[in-house]
């Protein structure tokens, strides 16, 4: 969902896509209003969120699956005067953009913000309930309708009860095997057992894990924070990354935390469970999302509250609950 | 001097409704090697075959629809002109639904198009598009296409950087606003999926006010459009590679957020 982009353009930047920027800017410039403009893409952590995690457009599918295509652009342009209500993501994006402002007044002209980008599958014609909404709770700043969503790895987002979470601070929480590290330990649990990965895990301890799929957020996000602390920010950093993890401190936590430190990547708390239920935890937390490989804890984590996202990655997508989920065999 | 040749294999279309689109030979055809009589398939051939396949699927629709594309083949220059065997032979050859040649030189090929009634002139060279459009007819330019796709994609540019106005409206506004009506209504004779022509909004550099001003502006003319895109200064080539359009109108359509 997201890359590292390099501190320097590249030197081949498009001159026509220059030329387009310092018409934005221009354009931004000119408004009277104080609304921010959006970051310059190519230094932005660019955060893509669909229609349906912003806004609760659950009334509204069922339109669509009962009714049809057609009837559910006709509903929604009918009701494009009302505002939809937030959905999962809303007060994920909400902290990003808090981020963003914090970011702003401690370094005016630098363009290393979130770019909050809206992807969606949806006709061109919702898009102006959805521009609509995005004005009602106008907090949200820049916006990208696309129609067909291309394949980026991302995470699914779930629906859950929340209480109210932090608007100071945004909280991201990630599992470790197979979302921050990729899931080599997790295939020598499922296909060995506990015992081995114990041994396995302290064997070789310095060696690095290879990377996850959400590395490069965590990643990302360490950057921001980097700037808050070198303006003094650190006690009262927007940021706060957690490490929520079945492992435990005594046998496996070891490599994870100097995997970490090779990386040069700092996470603020690192829990380490020794397999015990992640739901309690994180209902203390209260992240604004928490990253999971397996579905089995996203749900456990639903459950008590806590907005989940699933990493559909790895061996852990041939599991559930530890058992080997059967597939059907395949016809040729 | 400019002379106008009715193809003779093609059904002319009804000259008050249809929706006149001029595509220069060039454009449709490559010189290929000069013993040949036919040329071979140019940059603007997928193109054509789009906009025949929209088309077919309006006459499918009512087999007595007076709303089609009326495709005019334009030469703009004296050596092109000379050609004009050439090009009638290789229209006929690949059976392309091309109702008239106009045959006129890079002096009056502009009169040959206002004398046509064109409504969207088609060309790959970038002297005659802004030629054509400072004289009110709504141009854009054409560009070889990777993967071209079967469905006719029109992508407008909603927030096109305004030259200064003087005085009333300028013609080529007029003309995208014209085009984008028909094009619109065309489009409401199919349904949300399977359709052969889809209609893309871009906005540049403008935030989603301009966007959503510009679906506004665009659905007030009865054109509902299928995909938008609201930049905000993002580089355009990563959404023209994922949309393909088969061209991008700009010129007329700045001032649609308004």
């Amino acid at each position: 969902m997201c890359e590292v982009k390099p501190n320097n353009s590249a030197p081949t930047e498009d001159i026509g896509a220059e030329r387009d920027w310092a018409a934005t800017k221009a354009f931004f410039d000119s408004l009277k209003t104080n609304k921010p403009r959006p970051p310059k893409p190519q230094y932005a952590v660019t955060i893509a969120v669909s229609s349906r995690t912003l806004f609760d457009m659950v009334a509204e599918r069922k339109i669509y699956e009962d009714e049809g295509l057609e009837q559910y652009v006709a509903y929604q342009v009918e009701h494009e005067n009302d505002p939809l209500m937030p959905g999962v993501a809303f007060p994920f994006v909400k902290a990003l953009m808090n981020v963003n402002s914090r970011l702003r007044k401690l370094y005016p002209d630098s363009e290393e913000l979130f770019d909050i980008v809206l992807m969606t599958n949806n006709h061109a014609q919702v898009g102006v309930r959805l521009i609509n909404s995005i004005n009602h709770y106008g907090t949200l700043k820049q916006t990208l309708l696309i129609k067909s969503c291309s394949s980026i790895a991302a995470a699914t987002m779930f629906m859950t009860q929340t209480e109210t979470l932090s608007e100071t601070q945004l909280r991201v929480a990630f599992d470790g095997d197979a979302v921050l590290f990729s899931d080599e330990s997790e295939i020598i649990v499922k296909q060995h057992g506990l015992d081995t990965f114990f041994e396995h895990e302290k064997e070789f301890e310095n060696k690095p894990l290879a990377q996850g799929p959400l590395k490069c957020f965590l990643e990302a996000l360490g950057k921001l924070q980097r700037k808050f602390y070198a303006k003094n920010e650190r006690m009262n950093c927007p940021i706060r990354t957690y490490l929520v993890t079945a492992r435990s401190a005594a046998s496996s936590g070891a490599r994870v935390l100097k995997t970490l430190r090779s990386w040069g990547l700092e996470i603020d708390e690192a829990l380490f469970l020794a397999g015990a239920p992640k739901g309690p935890l994180l209902q203390k937390i209260k992240p604004h999302i928490y990253f999971d490989d397996q579905m089995f804890h996203i749900q456990g984590a639903n459950e008590m509250g806590t907005i989940s996202a699933h990493v559909p990655y790895g061996i852990g997508q041939k599991y559930h609950k530890g058992k080997l989920i059967e597939q059907p065999a395949k016809k040729e | 001097m400019v002379s106008t040749i009715q193809n003779t294999d093609v059904k002319q279309k009804d000259a008050d409704r249809a929706v006149v689109v001029a595509v220069t030979s060039r454009a449709v055809f490559e010189s290929g090697a000069d013993g040949d009589d036919v040329y071979g398939m140019g940059v603007a051939f997928p193109l054509l075959q789009a906009l025949q396949r929209v088309n077919e699927r309006l006459l499918e629709e009512n087999p007595a629809e007076s709303l089609l594309f009326d495709v005019v083949l334009i030469t703009t220059d004296s050596q092109q002109q000379q050609q004009s065997s050439r090009i009638i032979s290789s229209t006929r050859h690949y059976g392309l639904e091309v109702s008239r040649f106009c045959f006129s030189s890079e002096e009056d090929f502009v009169e040959s198009l206002q004398k046509n009634n064109v409504q969207l002139f088609l060309s790959t060279d970038r002297n005659e598009v802004p030629q054509a459009s400072q004289k009110g007819v709504l141009s854009a330019l054409l560009d070889r296409q990777e993967a071209p796709s079967e469905q006719l994609r029109v992508m407008f540019c909603g927030d096109a950087v305004n030259r200064p106005d003087a005085g009333p409206m300028p013609a080529s506004r007029q003309a995208a606003q014209s085009f984008s009506a028909q094009l619109g209504e065309m489009r409401q004779r199919f349904g949300m999926s399977d359709s052969p022509l889809s209609i893309v909004l871009m906005t540049s550099h403008g935030g989603r006010e301009s966007c959503g001003g510009a679906l506004r502006t665009l659905r007030s003319r009865g054109v509902n459009v299928d995909e938008a895109y609201c930049l905000a200064g993002a580089p355009l080539s990563p959404i023209l590679s994922v949309v393909r359009p088969h061209f991008l109108l700009s010129d007329g359509f700045s001032g649609l957020e308004d």
